[in-house]
């Protein structure tokens, strides 16, 4: 995954087809982290109605990112086939979306594995889905930074 | 014509709902970001400048104190706008929570 072009806020980004099916298989993941996770407050009695407002507008949120997802990636426009590889067309808010996308599924398979302390020091045929949608999803968030501060 | 009933305040109680609505509006409110061993720091520092729209340098702080320290209160705001905080930091995976100042 490399940043070949850049105009304005738009950014053009490559993928080796290998890359393109592994972010396409990551991104069915989302999302990954269960609703009503995250609390609003550590405090013994939290004022309940934030709460609630919370766990929605997270909940809404993810469901139009969802949609979202599925519209960029089946719009040939922006996401197609150039020769050998593929072409990713995003501007730059796009890319801050993708991000918030690719660290809820590797925050989420995190929690799936248990909350461990990482690195995992067990890797076994149950946890290895878990482990690697963490760590791909991790390579390619840290592939949009660079390309981001480039 | 029937008299209109003229409600019964009771002492101190519009000096209770006063208070609560002043407390609610005051900056006592602190928002709070977790460590976690999952979240990446260069994302952290990226999300910390994204939300709060600070510079480099002062993310960086902010996510090291995080790192080192355990947590790091990042803004001491109105309950409104703590939530509001809160609500954008979750939004980006990361562990945040609200808690009001002692």
């Amino acid at each position: 995954m490399k940043l070949i072009g850049r105009a304005e806020d738009r950014l053009q980004i490559e993928l080796a087809p290998r890359e393109k099916d592994l972010l396409m298989q990551l991104l069915r993941l989302y999302p990954r982290i269960p609703s009503s996770y995250q609390p609003l407050s550590k405090a013994a009695e939290p004022e309940q109605s934030g709460q609630r407002l919370l766990d929605e507008a997270l909940s809404e949120a993810r469901s139009q990112n969802k949609n979202a997802l599925q519209l960029l990636l089946a719009d040939r426009k922006r996401l197609g086939q150039q020769g050998d590889h593929w072409r990713l067309h995003l501007t730059g808010g796009e890319v801050e979306w993708l991000l918030q996308v690719l660290n809820d599924i590797r925050v989420g398979s995190w929690i799936h594995l248990g909350s461990p302390e990482l690195p995992l020091k067990v890797l076994n045929a149950q946890t290895a889905p878990d482990v690697w949608a963490m760590e791909i999803a991790g390579s390619f968030q840290m592939n949009l930074l660079e390309m981001l501060e480039s | 014509m029937a008299e209109t009933a003229t409600p019964e305040i009771l002492p101190g109680a519009g000096q209770e709902l006063e208070t609560e609505v002043k407390s609610e509006l005051e900056p006592g409110y602190l928002v709070i970001c977790w460590n976690d061993p999952v979240n990446y720091m260069d994302y952290v520092t990226h999300v910390f400048q994204r939300v709060f729209g600070w510079p480099r340098k002062k993310a960086e702080f902010h996510m090291l104190q995080v790192h080192e320290q355990g947590k790091s209160v990042l803004a001491r705001e109105s309950l409104e706008k703590a939530e509001h905080y809160v609500h954008q930091l979750q939004k980006h995976s990361l562990h945040a929570t609200m808690e009001r100042e002692e």
